[in-house]
């Protein structure tokens, strides 16, 4: 039973360890990629369409401030899998769009 | 003779000699009041310069009177924007009425508020909360605690989130419940609490997705968690409670997850799987095996979804309720926004099998919504029920439902 629990834990730990290796970045440095690309405004309105309208109506850009986009977009970051990068895009083009 | 022209010619110069001295005179006559309204003018100018002059000066004043309210709210602004910590409240709410056409029986029957709290730290940390603030049938007030996590964005593919979470098994239940953005007034059979499809776990995971190229995506969502409950009436097992606990009765983990793949854009197929143990208190695990599909695909103003979920609990000849099973269910959906008008269609079917016969159900159900904004809508429904004569599973009813997201 424990060895059972701690497979499966070993095997989530090597999951994360594998994604952050195939990222390429260093838990030490999260927001590195950050200052490498910033967001893009035509890649977000793409990404804006394609993931936010899979589960609910499109909500636009003057629907919340600026400041609230920053923390609804990390939020949708993470329920709709979105990648940092579209999640940057996806935050120009609102913020560009208000 | 000489003499008189010459006489004649002095007489004639003086003549115009005179005419131009007494024309003189009349000019600068004229030419004085000329200048007198001239000066005249420049002093009503003056004077309203003065006047001028003295208003911009209040002007001035109010400038930078309104130069410093700026700057302060600009100030105020760019802290918004820029501060590493940044809070929001968001959630939704609802209202609504069933009508239950063969029992006869109607009433208000939902009141709910699901505020969510979000608190950013940079591009590094969230921290959100959802509570389920809801009117009981017997007037009292139900909270719940729907997810309360800290997610660290590790890097632009992977998300630590742990905590209380949304099951990351199925899409319905962890993408689609919100009152606001389910396209039907009523969850479909089996996808509620206590039924086929887990709810909320209490745990650790990793999730986030990869580019595979234009639209095209790999999302994945892998947890760890102390698993549901058991929820026993008897000597038989009722439901499985997967509200997300922070004991762990069992002893034994749950670990699952779910793996997204957009080959196309609005296309998603999914898959879900969780193996674990189960059980009640004093007693040894149960197997606890989870699976599921689903596929999404969006088409201009056509929506279309469908989802399998089960659950299956292993048999535990010891226990006192020594039977497992399977709760199983299935739903196919599809919606259409007739634009340029605020009206939408839905149309529903499921399916929930379980192992007691009151709980089971199919259903087909029908719905139209009028759409005041894309997260604030009025959704009127009707669902043919059918289930174990004499239940409300059996019962067909009317639905309506006021939602707003925000």
């Amino acid at each position: 039973m424990l060895n059972n629990s701690f497979h499966w834990a070993a095997s989530l730990v090597s999951a994360v360890l594998l994604s952050m290796a195939m990222a390429g970045v260093s838990h030490a440095e999260p927001s590195a990629s950050v200052q490498d690309d910033p967001g893009h405004f035509a890649r977000g309105a793409q990404a804006w369409a394609n993931n936010c309208a899979s589960c609910h109506n499109l909500r636009p850009a003057k629907d919340l401030r600026d400041d609230q986009w920053r923390v609804v977009v990390a939020h949708m970051r993470v329920r709709a899998d979105l990648t940092g990068q579209e999640a940057r895009d996806v935050l120009k083009f609102l913020q560009e769009s208000n | 003779m000489k003499y008189r022209i010459s006489s004649s010619r002095h007489c004639l110069v003086m003549v115009m000699l005179s005419l131009a001295a007494a024309s003189s005179n009349v000019y600068a006559e004229s030419d004085y009041q000329a200048l007198q309204n001239e000066v005249q003018a420049l002093r009503q100018e003056l004077s309203e310069l003065r006047a001028l002059v003295k208003q911009q000066s209040a002007s001035q004043e109010d400038v930078k009177s309104l130069r410093q309210e700026v700057k302060a709210t600009s100030r105020a602004q760019s802290e918004a924007t820029n501060a590493d910590s940044v809070a929001h409240i968001a959630g939704y709410a609802a209202v609504g009425l069933t009508d239950r056409s063969q029992s006869g029986g109607s009433a208000f029957s939902v009141a709910s508020f699901n505020p969510i709290f979000h608190f950013l730290y940079k591009d590094i940390a969230l921290a959100e909360a959802e509570l389920e603030i809801a009117a009981a049938p017997d007037g009292t007030t139900e909270t719940k605690l729907e997810y309360a996590s800290i997610d660290i964005f590790l890097n632009d593919n992977t998300t630590l989130v742990a905590g209380k979470i949304l099951s990351p098994l199925g899409y319905f239940r962890q993408n689609l419940h919100p009152a606001w953005v389910n396209k039907f007034p009523s969850i479909t059979p089996g996808f509620g609490e206590g039924q086929a499809a887990p709810s909320s776990e209490v745990g650790l995971g990793v999730r986030g997705g990869y580019p595979l190229g234009e639209g095209k995506k790999l999302k994945y969502a892998l947890y760890v968690g102390n698993g549901p409950e058991l929820e026993v009436d008897g000597s038989e097992i009722h439901g499985i409670e997967s509200d997300g606990y922070t004991r762990d009765v069992d002893h034994r983990k749950v670990v699952g997850g779910r793996i997204g793949l957009v080959p196309l854009p609005r296309l998603e197929l999914g898959i879900s799987a969780a193996d674990g143990g189960v059980g009640l208190e004093g007693e040894p695990d149960r197997s606890y095996r989870v699976l599921g599909t689903d596929v999404g695909y969006q088409w201009k103003q056509l929506d279309l979804r469908a989802e399998y979920i089960s659950q299956r609990v292993g048999d535990l000849a010891t226990s006192v309720a020594p039977d497992g099973g399977t709760w199983k269910a299935w739903y196919g959906q599809a919606s259409y926004k007739f634009l340029p008008t605020k009206w939408e269609g839905v149309l529903r079917y499921g399916k929930y099998i379980s192992p007691h016969a009151d709980q089971r159900q199919e259903q087909w159900a029908v719905g139209v919504n009028y759409l005041w904004g894309p997260s604030v809508m009025a959704k009127l429904g009707y669902e043919f029920n059918q289930g174990l004569a004499g239940e409300n599973t059996d019962a067909n009813r009317w639905l309506l439902q006021f939602a707003y997201g925000f």
